[in-house]
């Protein structure tokens, strides 16, 4: 070990001694696979943000989310006005879009905001040889999908969660007495945790899924919005044509109308996003069979490719 | 002397081409290099000890457990790969903070550690800017750092000079041998650069086309041989006809001659020819064999083996 030392005079004169003390050997806690594991997670939740990346990183991200956020503030802002002028209850009553119409309204700008972010999680990695760094560690490639997609998920429910949550306590607070208010629409809360949940799961894997495929995030994002612009109108135009039954499996293949569904079976309406899709007339089991296939599947091929990821 | 690694009987097979074929070596402390041409079997030999490819048949220990099936040991370990795996939009000290938690260190410590390390490897004044800015030479720094930072116990360097100019070259062997003798950890160095080796390396194992050719210390390769090395001002002719006289078994080298013999009477010829070729001595003495020459000796197995790929 080398030890060297420089002498240095402080403001008040007093010598003082800076020393080199060497390489020193860590003797401290090795928290092992668990530490590992938070660790990628809480990478992920950074990366889907841009924290500790530059401006550029952050721009996207705080865009999407301060967009989503402005859609309930707004919501909320329009029902409080509609009230206070028209007197409470005014904005329900002539159908002013709540709780159950938000993620008609905000699921493209989820969609698109997943499409955007997923690939920032893996694609990098991949690209860079990061994984590879990743893998020599007290970590399995099952280790670090699970935490991958552990944080994106929780980004995704935030971004899902956060104007909702905004909307309730603006129709709250608006409300002429916030109590009276809770007490007859507390029941909104869990519906939109569940739908927020459903729409969160499903986009945030599937994007995940297109991005473990390609080492490029912008293919892995392309692909993702087309997959979903196109699938609309031309499983919509081909459903209209076939009509029947076929037409309404068709339909099912709408890839941004799958957690919608769910989102209608959970608040018991139909949003202005299925009104008109044939698959909305299919028992509601089906409906929710087919988002848990659609997320799950996903999800078991996503493990599948990144439990045999090798160096 | 304890092993820090042991290979039994290691092989393994790609379909019809063996990577590596009943491999057994032992390593201590010390550096130790592993020589051999592109595709002898070197970075299949390290993904194996590092439970990253399962060997068709035998065994690889390191630190006494298998790295497959105990993943846990992986935190006393340190990889330093070929290829480019570095993320372009983080800074060294934040890349190295992740790192080390990878390898189970709780935040604070981890965040000490990436200091230290990075102040180690003399990259402390730049820890701070994005490493996507960074020379070949301080991307090779930050390579060697994050296998450094959580404090292993040995380190596995696959080809650490690969790519960079002689005085970057210099610089990352200097920081080899300085992890060693100053800080105590034990290194085993891939290489296909003999000159790398030699200069390094306390020990050797050489492989070719899968196959364990040589091992063993380092001098016992580059021991003195029974020729002596003569360098002289001028009338070097002069000096070769008049050893030649003298039955002295003589041939001429780069810028000297050689001159074989295994007793002390050679000297006297050479005394004598000197003084009657009146060939100014510049040097004299024995020669040492170089580490070259393991490949160059014809007769050895290991000149007619195959070569094989897959490392």
């Amino acid at each position: 070990m080398t030890t060297s030392n420089q002498q240095a005079k402080s403001q008040n004169g007093a010598e003082g001694t800076v020393f080199d003390i060497g390489y020193q050997h860590y003797d401290g806690p090795r928290e092992g696979r668990n530490r590992a594991r938070l660790s990628v997670y809480k990478e992920g939740l950074k990366i889907s943000l841009g924290l500790g990346r530059g401006p550029r990183a952050k721009v996207l991200p705080w865009l999407f989310i301060g967009a989503l956020v402005l859609i309930g503030a707004g919501m909320a802002f329009a029902a409080i006005t509609i009230n206070r002028i028209a007197g409470d209850g005014t904005a329900e009553a002539v159908g002013l879009p709540s709780h159950s119409d938000f993620y008609g309204i905000a699921s493209i700008i989820m969609f698109i905001f997943a499409a955007i972010s997923a690939p920032e999680l893996l694609c990098p990695d991949r690209r860079d040889g990061v994984i590879n760094l990743y893998l020599v560690r007290p970590l399995t490639g099952t280790d670090y999908i699970v935490a991958r997609w552990a944080s994106f998920m929780t980004i995704m429910l935030v971004v899902a969660w956060l104007p909702q949550i905004i909307l309730m306590i603006g129709l709250t607070m608006g409300a002429a007495v916030p109590a009276d208010y809770l007490k007859d629409n507390w029941l909104d809360i869990p519906k939109f945790l569940g739908a927020g949940a459903a729409i969160a799961t499903y986009s945030g894997t599937i994007a995940l899924l297109v991005s473990g495929f390609t080492t490029r995030r912008a293919y892995a994002s392309v692909f993702m919005v087309g997959l979903f612009t196109v699938s609309t109108p031309f499983t919509f135009g081909l459903a209209q044509e076939l009509g029947g039954t076929a037409g309404k499996w068709l339909s099912m293949f709408n890839l941004s109308n799958i957690p919608m569904h769910v989102n209608d079976a959970i608040f018991g309406t139909t949003s202005g996003v299925t009104m008109h899709a044939p698959a909305a007339e299919f028992d509601t089991w089906i409906l929710v069979s087919w988002f848990f296939l659609w997320t799950l599947l996903p999800v078991g091929v996503l493990w599948t490719k990144y439990r045999r990821l090798s160096v | 002397m304890e092993s820090l690694l042991s290979v039994e009987n290691l092989t393994k097979q790609y379909k019809d081409v063996v990577a590596l074929n009943d491999v057994s070596f032992d390593i201590s402390d010390g550096i130790t290099g592993i020589l051999g041409e592109n595709g002898a079997g070197k970075s299949t030999a390290i993904k194996i000890v590092l439970g990253l490819l399962e060997p068709t048949s035998g065994t690889a220990k390191i630190l006494g457990e298998l790295a497959s099936e105990n993943i846990t040991v992986r935190s006393r370990l340190g990889y330093m790969p070929e290829h480019d795996s570095l993320p372009s939009n983080v800074t060294a000290a934040e890349f190295l903070t992740h790192m080390a938690e990878l390898s189970g260190l709780p935040p604070t410590h981890a965040r000490s550690r990436a200091a230290d390390t990075l102040r180690h490897v003399g990259l402390f004044e730049e820890r701070y800017r994005p490493i996507g800015g960074y020379s070949t030479g301080m991307k090779q720094r930050v390579k060697l750092a994050q296998a450094l930072v959580h404090d292993p116990a040995i380190i596995l360097l696959d080809e650490p000079t690969a790519g960079l100019d002689p005085a970057g070259r210099e610089d990352m062997l200097d920081l080899v041998r300085k992890i060693h003798r100053e800080f105590g950890i034990s290194i085993l160095f891939s290489s296909h650069l003999m000159a790398d080796v030699e200069r390094t390396c306390d020990r050797i194992i050489v492989l070719r086309g899968g196959r364990l050719i040589q091992s063993g210390e380092v001098k016992s390769f580059t021991e003195e041989t029974e020729t002596v090395y003569i360098e002289v001002d001028t009338n070097k002719d002069r000096l070769i006809a008049s050893l030649q006289n003298r039955n002295v078994d003589v041939s001429e080298a780069e810028g000297g001659i050689f001159v074989e013999g295994s007793d002390e009477s050679v000297y006297d010829h050479v005394r004598d020819a000197l003084v009657e070729a009146e060939a100014p001595l510049r040097r004299m003495g024995p020669r040492r064999r170089a580490l070259t020459e393991l490949f160059e000796r014809d007769g050895d197995d290991f000149s007619e083996l195959p070569t094989g790929v897959g490392s």
